[in-house]
């Protein structure tokens, strides 16, 4: 199913989007290295109305001269929500995505229903995990098997424009102490995601979250590294329709005589 | 230097016969079975009075070769009646089992014994997997994902799920969790190069519960020393567990004629069925990873059977005498290898249980005393 591109006028200015099946919509929000048509992604819109929208300044879009926060961003994506799905919808954050989308929970619980934080940036401990020294070093912690990366990823060099964005925002991979001050009030459900073999952000920080968020629930991937998208797509794809089709049920295993399995 | 009292188990009741496998269970005798538990337990027990560190134990299935489809049954029976010695589990055949269930049945363990659990977790001998029809070819996959969740089960500070190729919990919270922190200590099989690394790599005790010989031994004690320096940490002695056949007695000759006459019964009655099982596995599957690993196996099983025990005496793979014989065997061995557990597989095929409660108060008196600060 191909993605359409789009764009909708907001009060800060002019948001690419990408749009993809039928249904329910729910909310993708992509990481710092920007929109990567995943299995993940083309999974979810077979079930699901999928919204992409492209964070202002990634993969070559223009930045808002008005915002220049998280909590910016995510008023930006809270009016996205209202504007284009028409109420709270589900949302998925990957990475920096997850960090925005905890952004936007807490800031716009309006707007959220499900939430899913896959290895989510913003609560890792200060000193844990690796910084990538280049291109090489990053790519060797994002994927365990780069071999499953779809054939037509972005050019290294736009990933790496894609990056340099994150100072605007005010992104820190480490812990941000205002958020996590605001993470008790959250009373969506939530689905925390993370790899067994993410090196980049260490299990500290979903276990951080996981402790401080009352109603979520914590999954590792096995056999996964940071991009769980790319190392384990069907593994993902199956919890979070689970998730995000049967709340608390997702827990229940429905074999084949359930009454209800739908 | 430590040492553990390790027992298998056998049932000790059949004729001087061979059989394939399955090995039929009609020949099983429930009254008889009864004695031979409450036998083995009480000798275990005994052990710590003996100056052992660890009292240890396995789990086989399907043959006479050892009684406990769960060693964890016996390891609740130690906890209480012992206060000093570690209760070895050596250990669940992990890839077989729920490792969920070999989390919470440990962790049970080490809090009924006040902290004293060893956690082996094995990867099972090839026939096991015909017992529990689990694919051989997946056993390194399993066993990889099983130990990463137990480890999880055990030091997870929240409840959490589990989606792996083999193994998928939607949400786990063990009660009870281990008493010792962050977990208890590991043992993993280290008999080749794969194993070796994989217990470095965990951090684990590596064990060489029945040693082939001397240099593959200081072989895959060197790979994992290797392997766990590159991955960060420096095992100590305690570290390496190797284990083999042992016999004391008043004199040499005494311990070889008893030593001799249970490995009659090992060797004929209880590895029978074991062999025959293990080639089809090793022939018609990929239990191991590589042929030379497999190899390695067949010629260990081969050679086994045709090494006379004076001949095991000579490449150090057997532990038989007089005391003072086994303090030199002990001594000698420990050179060769540097390893700070030694495990003892007492109770060889029909060797009398009033021989082994006897050769581990000479073990006490005579040995110990002369080898304990190795």
């Amino acid at each position: 199913m191909q993605p359409q591109q789009r764009k909708v006028s907001l009060s800060s200015g002019e948001l690419t989007y990408f749009v993809a099946g039928e249904g329910r919509p729910i909310l993708y929000l992509h990481p710092a290295g920007g929109v990567r048509w995943t299995r993940v992604l083309e999974g979810l819109a077979k079930s699901f109305a999928l919204h992409v929208p492209v964070i202002p300044g990634f993969d070559g879009t223009s930045a808002h001269g008005a915002v220049k926060s998280m909590r910016g961003l995510a008023g930006l994506v809270g009016e996205f929500i209202g504007k284009v799905a028409g109420g709270p919808c589900d949302v998925i954050g990957c990475s920096f995505g997850g960090y925005l989308a905890a952004w936007l929970t807490a800031e716009h619980p309006d707007r959220v229903d499900h939430l899913v934080l896959e290895c989510p940036a913003g609560f890792r401990p200060k000193g844990k995990g690796k910084r990538p020294a280049d291109a090489e070093a990053l790519r060797k912690l994002l994927f365990l098997h780069p071999e499953k990366l779809p054939p037509d990823s972005k050019p290294v060099e736009q990933e790496v424009a894609n990056r340099k964005m994150l100072p605007r925002y005010g992104y820190t991979p480490d812990t941000d102490e205002e958020l996590l001050k605001r993470l008790p009030s959250i009373d969506k459900l939530t689905l925390i995601l993370h790899g067994t073999a993410d090196r980049m952000f260490p299990k500290e920080s979903v276990q951080l979250l996981k402790s401080r968020l009352p109603r979520s629930y914590l999954v590792y991937i096995w056999d996964a590294a940071h991009a769980i998208e790319v190392d384990q797509p069907e593994r993902m794809l199956l919890l979070v329709e689970s998730f995000l089709q049967r709340s608390e049920g997702f827990m229940v295993n429905w074999g084949t005589l359930a009454v209800n399995p739908g | 230097m430590k040492f553990s009292f390790f027992h298998l188990m056998p049932y000790t009741h059949l004729e001087l016969e061979s059989h394939d496998w399955p090995f039929p269970n009609r020949y099983f005798d429930p009254e008889k079975a009864s004695a031979l538990y409450r036998t083995y337990v009480e000798s275990m027990i005994h052990a710590e009075a003996c100056g052992c560190d660890w009292v240890g134990c396995n789990a086989q299935h399907f043959s006479p070769y050892g009684m406990m489809a769960n060693c964890n049954l016996i390891g609740g029976a130690l906890v209480y009646p012992t206060k000093r010695v570690k209760i070895a589990m050596i250990g669940n055949l992990v890839p077989l089992n729920n490792p969920i269930r070999v989390a919470e049945e440990y962790a049970m363990l080490d809090c009924m014994s006040g902290g004293r659990l060893v956690a082996g977790l094995m990867r099972g001998i090839p026939h096991e997997y015909l017992a529990y029809n689990i694919p051989p070819g997946e056993s390194w996959e399993r066993q990889r994902e099983a130990v990463q969740l137990i480890l999880k089960c055990w030091t997870e500070p929240e409840p959490f799920g589990w989606e792996g190729k083999h193994f998928q919990y939607r949400q786990v919270s063990i009660w009870p969790k281990p008493m010792q922190k962050p977990h208890p200590p590991l043992v993993i099989s280290a008999s080749n190069a794969d194993s070796a690394k994989f217990a470095a790599e965990m951090r684990a005790t590596m064990g060489m519960v029945l040693l082939a010989d001397l240099p593959s031994g200081k072989e895959c004690i060197r790979i994992y020393k290797e392997t766990a320096k590159a991955n960060g940490w420096e095992p100590t002695p305690e570290n390496v567990l190797v284990g083999m056949h042992t016999c004391i007695a008043e004199t040499d000759e005494e311990a070889r004629r008893h030593l001799e006459q249970g490995l009659k019964y090992f060797d004929q009655v209880l590895m029978g069925g074991l062999q025959a099982s293990q080639r089809i596995v090793l022939q018609k599957t990929r239990y191991f990873e590589n042929e030379e690993s497999r190899d390695r196996w067949k010629s260990r099983l081969d050679k086994r059977r045709t090494l006379t025990l004076d001949e095991a005496i000579d490449r150090g793979t057997v532990l038989c005498g007089s005391p003072e014989t086994v303090v030199a065997q002990i001594r000698r061995i420990h050179g060769e290898l540097g390893h700070g557990v030694f495990n003892f597989t007492v109770k060889v095929g029909t060797l009398p249980d009033e021989v082994i409660r006897r050769g581990m108060e000479l073990f006490r008196d005579r040995v110990h005393p002369h080898v304990r600060d190795l």
